[in-house]
């Protein structure tokens, strides 16, 4: 079997400038928090990402505090019940950042789309509603049996997409641990899929979430989705994330990202 | 004596009828209280979809913060991922659904993208739609509640159109049928498709509502007063849904709220301290 497995140092030089980056979990749920502070803090760090998140979160928030987003696609930004993502909020509040407005439909009808190798899905979604003044690429057109208005939802792929699991093998077939969100369907749209691991096995036999073919690195790292949880084996470390908030509503998130990568 | 949160979570328990399927969003504990409060009294063959963890779900576990997975990943009959969720799931099934608009006008129109300003250069950027501008255009079970009742909630003119209102003229879908905040609960008037007062809750009064609501909504008078969470309802919101107060993490605001989620999450700690083993 061919053994992907990678060094995260290595694995973080996939993130070019300009790149689309996706992350997979959700809000405060199996992000890859560890992958992101390796590529903050790497030599060079990639610029002008255009960061693409079902629901963005804690994960995606650090990048956009790390001045490294430039753009962002999602249809939610936030950190549940912990509140609004500071950086995100603020960054948009003072339009400093550009936002892609997404909803779940179209998220979900553009993946599929781009599953599907067309150029849109029909919807109902987004009808009457002010979505359309945001998003002007998004078309309503006449569906061809019935006449009626539909949405046509475009395509959405990604350059990478980084995806932190319960467990992998070194061919980079995954567990997941429950909670799917939309990682199975990003490793079909990336072109080149990152895998983090709480654990890295050398084969998985059976009931695997998604298929390691897509996928380019396998990275052991335990602990990866800290302080978001990786269930069933840790929970949310909600302490550290109000430790995260305050710094940076003081301010000091730069100081939290070095003192957290000590 | 019970709180607001409290008589939220009962009036949401009593629009939900047995045997439906109800669909739970991100951050909405209240919404879980009331939910699970409806299936252990008289909607015992409730049917749950949770945006977190995807899964459906028949039985159910006490709210969690840190540990929330745990409720609807172990008690899934079966998971869903959010693309099919989405795209097939909830369009076949138009499950209840509790929304909470970050403003909401007169005919349940409301947004959750931005508040004031402009959208290049909002006052307040909102976390994002999530499904509202999906499920709004054709759902027929659209609730809404505010946990805290204001006129920076209540608005004539919303800043951005994220969820479609009731407005049964002109648009395909119904809209939200039903409002409850912490002073009162509404429906919407079958003419004019505006809000309209169905109960004001016990020790709140008309004219505070008028002054706390930006537009005018409809009532007849007499006000009816709203029924009061019954001994049993108040048993099991504290004791047995919800015994770490979760609920109470959507009324309060400030240092009070920051205070309550670290309270929560030392209980939660000890009280789950069996996370990995169980």
């Amino acid at each position: 079997m061919i053994d992907k497995t990678l060094s995260l140092s290595d694995a973080v030089r996939y993130v070019r400038d300009g790149h689309t980056i996706a992350l997979g979990g959700m809000t405060i749920y199996r992000r890859p928090v560890a992958f992101v502070q390796a590529l903050i803090t790497t030599e060079n760090p990639p610029s002008k990402l255009t960061l693409f998140s079902f629901t963005a979160g804690l994960a995606s928030d650090i990048l956009v505090g790390a001045g490294m987003v430039e753009r962002i696609r999602t249809c939610y930004f936030g950190l549940e019940s912990f509140g609004l993502a500071p950086m995100f909020t603020n960054a948009a509040s003072d339009g400093k950042i550009e936002i892609i407005e997404e909803s779940e439909a179209s998220i979900a009808n553009g993946l599929r789309a781009k599953m599907a190798g067309v150029g849109f899905m029909p919807s109902r979604a987004w009808q009457g509603t002010d979505m359309f003044s945001v998003r002007p690429d998004v078309r309503i057109i006449e569906d061809p049996y019935n006449g009626r208005d539909l949405t046509a939802f475009p395509a959405i792929g990604c350059d990478v997409a980084v995806i932190h699991v319960l467990k992998a093998d070194k061919f980079g077939n995954c567990q997941l641990g429950g909670n799917p969100t939309i990682d199975h369907e990003l490793t079909l749209v990336a072109d080149t899929v990152i895998i983090t691991a709480e654990e890295v096995v050398d084969s998985l036999e059976t009931s695997i979430d998604f298929s390691g073919l897509p996928v380019s690195a396998v990275v052991h790292l335990p602990q990866g989705a800290w302080p978001t949880s990786c269930y069933p084996t840790y929970p949310i470390d909600g302490d550290e994330i109000l430790r995260y908030i305050d710094a940076c509503n003081k301010g000091e998130f730069d100081a939290y990202i070095r003192r957290l990568s000590q | 004596m019970y709180t607001k949160d409290e008589i939220i979570a009962t009036c949401i328990s009593h629009q939900i009828p047995n045997g439906q399927l109800v669909a739970h969003g991100i951050a909405t504990p209240l919404v879980a209280a009331g939910y699970l409060l409806a299936r252990l009294t008289h909607a015992p063959d409730l049917a749950f979809i949770s945006a977190i963890g995807q899964s459906v779900c028949r039985d159910w576990a006490p709210l969690g913060v840190a540990t929330i997975e745990k409720l609807w990943i172990s008690q899934g009959l079966m998971s869903i991922n959010f693309v099919d969720a989405v795209c097939s799931f909830i369009p076949r099934f138009h499950p209840i659904e509790f929304f909470r608009p970050g403003q909401v006008d007169a005919t349940g129109n409301f947004n959750n993208v931005f508040i004031g300003g402009s959208y290049e250069r909002p006052r307040l950027r909102l976390p994002g739609v999530g499904g509202i501008p999906d499920i709004t255009p054709f759902g027929e079970n659209i609730f809404l509640y505010v946990p805290r009742h204001g006129r920076h909630t209540f608005v004539e003119k919303l800043d951005f159109t994220s969820g479609i209102g009731h407005d049964p003229t002109t648009r395909p879908g119904k809209g939200p049928t039903y409002l409850v905040s912490d002073l009162a609960q509404f429906d919407f008037a079958p003419e004019s498709g505006r809000m309209r007062l169905i109960s004001i809750h016990p020790g709140e009064s008309l004219g505070r509502l008028q002054a706390k609501t930006g537009f005018v909504f409809e009532y007849q008078e007499p006000v009816a007063e709203t029924d009061s969470p019954t001994p049993e309802e108040l048993r099991l919101l504290r004791e047995v849904i919800d015994p770490m107060g979760i609920r109470m993490l959507e009324t309060l605001s400030g240092r009070r709220r920051r205070q309550k989620l670290r309270d929560i999450l030392r209980e939660e700690s000890a009280f789950f301290a069996g996370f990995e083993d169980s």
